[in-house]
């Protein structure tokens, strides 16, 4: 038999990516281990063997992969493939494929396909990125489909009812009736100036007497709280139960996009990560607060299990430690008495960052409205001690290096915290540096928001083009780097003769939240979460547009890894770690994780040549 | 349509007249009892779904289209199972002919030289009988295909028998003639019945693509007729000698 | 063993020094040495400094000049010493408090606009490109030299380790790297002046040996002076006397200035005052580079006294009347074959013969004088193979911490910031390794070409850069009223006069290259001083007639001036 007789077969696969990148002696093998099929649209759906898993090369005809929701994922015509998913995870197949149009299909044995896969690189590397494209649709969906993950624009109102702010309040009346709302947003030009709700008519017109010719402007709630359209929905649900209100318009650039009520969000079940931010403020004792908490773990298994991005569940645990911080400085208050002056309470690094996962240690500070007089030391002092000891009770661990609010030298007023932080941005040794890292992802989860923003733009001030400074971090957050070596192989830790894996925080999480903050402070944003961060510094096109996308995605990616192995290792009693064993992933996630890295390795070496002139 | 226990019954006897034969006629040094184990074989696939029956599509080039006079040049072959075409298993084979391949060459493409390797005509049918033993013949216009073999297999074994197959164009026939109530020429050929399925069009001529083409359009066929799974062998089957 | 073999071997071991430290230094572990540390100690960084700071122009051929010019090539040592010192105590602390990690960042931020920086960009690109050529063209005579090559090969071989070692190599850049450069580099400078020393003067110290009288070979006084020696030895060839210069006052002094200033101005030795941490430690390092620098810049005088005796005695023969060719000492004829000695018998006696003027037999090239030196004096051959290592060291750390500034100013600043802002951190990095690349070719070209000897070619570096970069960098921390008209005028019209003047006479019309033609007696290499004038005048005067500094950038200036920042006067 030579190879001539299946020319027709044999040409068609060597005009068909990824085919076409394969010599011909093994297009010919190719088409010797074929085997022909035919769908009928009659049949409706393809039927997949679960034995032999194959991949499934249209000849002719016309197919859509729907995922089990019935969303669309891929639509395939002549030429193109699917069933790779299947042999690239090994997972069963979930995914239906619909069959449009009647159609002849080669199947590839899954042995053949593996083989081809690592013989030849740019075959691989076509199913790999076809996979992970997939993969990226698929998450789009999954995050509507879980209440906790998903987000305001899913279930606010669009083209909310509004008026003008020099209409009367009879108007507003009316437009309110006729389209049967309980809140009208108030425009100005356009822009959002304020709400009327059935609450401010009830109490602001009727009981004090006014009639209705008054004019909107004057009754309405003026600036009221908003919410932006890619927000959660829980952030929602906290930032109503936080001012007690029940309407939020959703705003975006200034302009309103719509409204969310707190039926809207009732409506939307209740979930469990909010019950427990509940049960949260619902405690009235230290010793019932620390009980609640024992459900944290348990919150971040389910959020694990069920596959939430890494990045929501970081957002996640960070609001119930907020919450937990938040009570714990109340119920102390009740007990010591009213706090002498205004005050912060900061939080530092990944609390700061809101990327919080499990067995976090606490990392906080004190931020005081003035220098504090000996009452008013003392006062700090007990309130100070008395959160973190709470916070420890609670299972976060005291900060090994005593970087607490109960620790006298971070419990400090305004003047000293913006002097210690231009020490630091000054003379940046690598302690400073180090406390950098820390001190520069900071955001406040108690007090008055003017006192904390007025040490935030001062610290920006200063870092913001402070090219020396900005050398220094740089230089300091190179010093670490992915665990890739010679040809892309993985560098693996060892603890003596140990082998301990790869350390996906230190060597993979944190350096892009290192690159995100370096650029952040350059360009003085005062986002600290780094999700949020690259996105800015995307918008701001500070960072190119796919430089920042792949960022992004490495960084989901790692969270994600790192959370999905210490899933495995609690479910298996093995000590809970960063460290992953490479060998516990399938060849598609290997893959992946390299490139992960290789973006992390680029975006270093684009960071070394942007603030070190070095490369 | 012809009913599964009737076709059996038709084998079983023509069977029963073969070793009857046998009695009459000298032994030669080719066992002719492997015709009626080759018959024999058949039997058990008449009653199973299409997609269950080991099915094989032939096609062979030949030098004219008289089955008594003209010669089988090539065949080829390839196993329809499961729904599947597998390619591996798929086969060609020449065959050396008295003469040359004259003006036919043309059309199938094969030239003398190229038959140095053929096989003779008593290795082929011997070949034949050993690579298609258990499968259902399928081919288009199946009745002259079956019989030039069954004319090699009586100048081999001196004897002819009743040979089972599919032809998918006479299937395409009465599918054409309940669609459109009559026929118009060329209509029901390999390459027009294939159109209507949406199958691709096959640049290159040869037996065994051509077998290939035929195993499709019986899937394709099959298909429309409501899916391989309720649909039995034998209402396909039809019989020649 | 021969002195190729022993070349091979030492700089092989000096290179495979720099990757182990390379090696070492990017281990995990280093980071907690580092952090428990503080950091590199002033001491080292002193070091690393002044191993940026010292060339392969002052390690091959700053000696060579002094040795042939004799008191005129001074200059080059105290220009650049006080340039260092400028640098050192006038702007880097300044430009640290203004935390700007270049000169040309700072420049555009002080004069508020892209325009001041590209064109500050511009003109530090085109300084380095001047500067690395002169690199270049050390490294072509020391390998030359070694492999026995011609001295175009040699640049080409060059071209090839520079580029490998600046672009590809893992080696730059690291503080530690640059130390073990410093110590190749001075242990190979300082080794043969000492033995020499010894072997004239009995002392030690060369600094010593250089004032001291001479000893015959039994070791006792001679009762004649080194410097009278060259004296005389200098009338009765026909040179001017040694000890006195041939150039005007004026230009001297111009040359001086030129390099002085233009060396505050170099882009690439600034940097290393900000790798520093804290302001008190960038001080120390700064007087540790200095003492580093000055160990060998007093050197140079004595090594090109002892090695110019040396060579006229071993040319002429004890007699002053010349050797013959076949009894010619082997280091002539090793040199003859890069080229850069040529013997033209012009009497025809086979005698070779040094001396000014017609009878001069000799044609030799300047730069070889310190490589040659060991030779002249026959020093044992693990002299002379060191002697080529530190050559190397200089040329590498130097070309080094330029041609990161090329490629880093050209896909940063000018595609980055000007040109292509969309492009991604990948072809940044793409970008500035093609600007490497090229970079190292044309001065590669120059290297090959050159417009002059090494030192000369520097000095026009220098003098572009006192004409343009130092007095917008003065100006910005000085001045509340220079704007940014100002500053661009001045950069322009001190950069166009400069370079207008040194091609002119260079290239255009290199026979009109005499005193009598420059203005006010001013040679090309001094016209930098000249070119800065103008730059101040231009700027001053164009700021006065056009719009005033906005008021947020007076305050900048006016915070700056404080010595220290606020926040480090409360904590130390």
């Amino acid at each position: 038999m030579n190879a001539s007789e299946l020319q027709p077969i044999e040409q068609f696969l060597q005009t068909h990516a990824p085919f076409d990148a394969l010599p011909d002696d093994v297009i010919s093998r190719c088409a010797r281990e074929i085997t022909i099929g035919y769908y009928a649209k009659a049949s409706a759906f393809v039927e997949f063997d679960p034995i032999n898993p194959k991949l499934y090369l249209v000849r002719s005809g016309a197919f859509e992969v729907r995922d089990p929701q019935g969303v669309l994922v891929d639509r395939v015509a002549e030429g193109e493939c699917f069933g790779f998913s299947t042999l690239l995870s090994g997972e069963k197949v979930v995914n239906k494929v619909a069959i449009l149009e009647d159609g002849l299909i080669y199947h590839l044995p899954h042995t053949l396909f593996s083989e081809l896969r690592s013989h030849h690189r740019q075959f691989d590397t076509f199913f790999t990125r076809a996979f992970a494209q997939r993969l990226r649709n698929e998450h789009k969906f999954k995050a509507k489909d879980h209440t906790t993950t998903s987000r305001i624009t899913n279930m606010m109102a669009h083209q909310p009812v509004s008026i003008e702010k020099h209409a009367n309040v009879c108007e507003a009346a009316k437009l309110m009736r006729d389209n049967r709302v309980s809140s009208v947003l108030v425009l100005d030009n356009n822009q959002l100036v304020g709400i009327v709700t059935d609450r401010d008519l009830r109490n602001r017109v009727l009981a004090e007497g006014i009639g209705g010719e008054a004019v909107v402007e004057s009754v309405m709630t003026k600036h009221p709280q908003s919410i932006a359209p890619n927000a959660l929905v829980f952030e929602a649900m906290l930032l109503m139960s936080e001012h007690n209100i029940h309407h939020l318009p959703v705003v975006e650039n200034n302009q309103a996009r719509g409204m969310v009520t707190s039926t809207d969000i009732l409506r939307s079940q209740s979930s469990q990560p909010l019950l427990l931010i509940g049960e949260i403020d619902r405690q009235d004792s230290i010793e019932k607060l620390i009980h609640v908490s024992k459900q944290i773990p348990v919150l971040l298994q389910n959020l694990i299990s069920a596959d939430a991005r890494a990045e929501e569940i970081g957002r996640i645990l960070t609001s119930v430690t907020d919450a937990l911080t938040r009570r714990l400085i109340v119920l102390n208050q009740q007990l010591l008495g009213k706090a002498p002056m205004a005050f912060c309470w900061l939080a530092f690094g990944s609390q700061g960052r809101q990327d919080q996962v499990a067995c976090s240690d606490q990392d906080n500070g004190l931020l005081l409205a003035e220098e504090p007089d000996e009452f008013a030391a003392a006062y700090f002092d007990k309130l100070s001690h008395a959160v973190c000891k709470g916070l420890d009770l609670c299972g976060y661990i005291y900060c090994p290096g005593e970087i607490m609010a109960q620790n006298p030298k971070w419990r400090m007023p305004l003047k000293k915290w913006q002097n210690k932080f231009s020490q630091w941005v000054s003379a940046p040794d690598p302690k400073a540096l180090m406390h950098a890292s820390i001190f520069f992802d900071m955001r406040a989860v108690y007090g008055p928001h003017s006192l904390f923003d007025e040490l935030q733009s001062t610290v920006l001030d200063q870092t913001k083009d402070n090219d020396i400074f900005l050398a220094g971090m740089t230089a300091n957050a190179l010093q670490q780097t992915p665990p890739l070596g010679f040809f892309r192989k993985f560098v693996l830790e060892r603890d003596g003769s140990e082998v301990k894996g790869m350390d996906l925080k230190h060597k993979g999480s944190a350096l892009i939240n290192d690159i995100g903050r370096i650029y952040a402070l350059s360009a003085g944003i005062k986002e600290v979460n780094t999700a949020k961060r690259i996105r800015l510094l995307m918008d701001a096109n500070i960072i190119n547009r796919k430089d920042a996308l792949n960022l992004a995605d490495a960084h989901e990616f790692i969270a994600h890894m790192r959370l999905a192995n210490q899933g495995y290792q609690a479910n298996n009693n093995l000590t809970v770690s960063n460290y992953l064993m490479p060998q516990h992933l399938s060849s598609l996630l290997r893959h992946q994780l390299r490139d992960a890295f290789k973006v992390v390795h680029d975006a270093q070496s684009g960071l070394k040549l942007k603030f070190m002139r070095s490369f | 349509m012809i009913s599964d226990s009737w076709l059996k019954a038709r084998f079983r006897l023509d069977a029963l007249i073969l070793k009857y034969k046998l009695k009459s006629i000298p032994r030669s040094v080719i066992n002719p009892e492997r015709l009626i184990e080759y018959q024999q074989s058949l039997l058990s696939q008449f009653s199973k779904s299409i997609n269950e029956a080991q099915l094989m599509a032939i096609d062979l080039e030949m030098t004219g289209l008289n089955p008594t006079e003209d010669q089988i040049i090539s065949m080829g072959i390839v196993p329809i199972t499961q729904a599947g075409i597998p390619l591996q298993q798929a086969q060609h084979l020449m065959i050396s002919i008295d003469g040359s391949v004259g003006s036919s060459a043309t059309i199938h493409g094969i030239v003398d030289n190229q038959l140095e390797n053929a096989l003779s005509l008593e290795q082929a049918v011997l070949w034949f009988l050993e690579h298609t033993k258990g499968h259902i013949l399928v081919a288009h216009h199946a009745p002259m295909d079956v019989s030039f073999l069954l004319n090699y297999i009586e100048k081999v074994f001196g004897f002819r028998m009743l040979m089972p197959f599919i032809d998918t164009l006479g299937i395409e026939k009465k599918r054409y003639l309940r669609q459109h109530g009559q026929l118009i020429k060329g209509c029901v050929r390999l390459g027009e019945s294939r159109e209507r399925y949406h199958l691709p069009v096959y640049a290159g001529h040869n037996a065994l693509l051509d077998a290939i083409a035929c195993a499709e359009l019986l899937l394709a066929q099959v298909a429309a007729m409501g899916g391989g799974h309720q649909m039995k062998c034998y209402e396909l089957i039809e019989t020649i000698k | 063993m021969d002195v190729q073999t022993l070349t091979y071997i030492i700089v092989g071991a000096t290179f495979a020094l720099y990757i182990g430290i390379a090696i070492w230094s990017r281990a995990g572990s280093t980071k907690e040495f580092y952090v428990a540390g503080g950091g590199v100690p002033p001491v080292m960084n002193g070091m690393a400094t002044a191993a940026d700071w010292m060339s392969a122009a002052s390690f091959i051929s700053l000696a060579g000049i002094v040795s042939f010019v004799g008191y005129d090539g001074s200059v080059y040592l105290m220009g650049w010493t006080g340039g260092y010192v400028l640098l050192a105590l006038c702007m880097a602390p300044y430009l640290r408090k203004f935390g700007k990690f270049t000169v040309p960042d700072f420049i555009g931020d002080r004069y508020y606009s892209q325009t001041a920086r590209t064109v500050a960009v511009i003109c530090a690109i085109f300084i380095c490109f001047t500067y690395i050529a002169g690199q270049m063209r050390g490294v072509g005579v020391v390998f030359s030299r070694f492999l026995e090559v011609e001295v175009d090969t040699g640049v080409y071989i060059g071209m090839c380790v520079v580029f490998f070692y600046a672009v590809l190599g893992g080696m730059k850049g690291i503080t530690y790297t640059q130390v073990a450069q410093y110590c190749v580099l001075i242990f190979a400078f300082m080794v043969p002046a000492i033995f020499i020393s010894v072997m004239m003067t009995g002392h030690i110290f060369p600094q010593i040996g250089f004032g001291a009288e001479l000893i015959d070979a039994a070791g006792n006084g001679t009762g004649v002076y080194l410097l009278d020696k060259l004296d005389g030895l200098s009338a009765e060839l026909g040179f001017s006397q040694y000890t006195e210069g041939s150039k005007s006052m004026i230009d001297v002094f111009f040359i001086t200035g030129a390099l002085m200033f233009g060396t505050a101005g170099l882009p690439h030795v600034i940097v290393r005052f900000f790798t520093v941490p804290k302001v008190k430690d960038a001080r120390l390092s700064a007087g540790w580079a200095l003492v580093f620098i000055a160990i060998m810049y007093t050197t140079v005088p004595a090594l090109a006294a002892f090695s110019r005796v040396n060579m006229i005695e071993t040319i002429n023969g004890p007699e002053s009347t010349g050797v013959a060719y076949e009894t010619a000492p082997q280091w002539i004829k090793n040199w003859e074959k890069t080229g850069l000695i040529t013997w033209d018998d012009k009497n025809n006696d086979g005698n070779i013969y040094y001396a000014k003027g017609e009878e001069n037999e000799m044609k030799i090239d300047r730069d070889i004088m310190v490589l040659a030196t060991p030779e002249i004096a026959d020093l044992p051959a693990w002299v002379i193979a060191l002697v080529a290592a530190g050559g190397l060291a200089a040329a590498l750390s130097t070309s080094a911490g330029l041609l990161l500034v090329i490629s880093t100013s050209v896909s940063h600043d000018l595609l980055k910031k000007n040109l292509m802002p969309d492009i991604s951190d990948k072809e940044e990095l793409k970008y500035a390794r093609i600007a490497a690349a090229l970079g190292v070719v044309m001065a590669g070209y120059f290297g090959i070409n050159p417009p002059g000897f090494v030192a000369a070619v520097v000095a026009i570096a220098f003098g572009l850069a006192a004409a343009s970069l130092f007095p917008a960098i003065i100006m910005g921390i000085f001045s509340k009223t220079v704007n940014k008209e100002g500053a661009i005028a001045g950069m322009l019209t001190g950069l166009t006069f400069t370079a207008a003047y040194i091609i002119y006479f260079k290239f255009v019309n290199p026979s009109a290259n005499v005193s009598d033609n420059w203005f006010l007696g001013i040679s090309p290499e001094g016209f930098g001083m000249v070119g800065m004038f103008i730059n101040f005048a231009v700027a001053f005067a164009v700021s006065k007639v056009t719009a005033a500094v906005p008021q947020d950038v007076v305050d900048m200036v006016e915070s700056i001036r404080f010595p220290q920042g606020a926040g480090e006067a409360q904590d130390h």
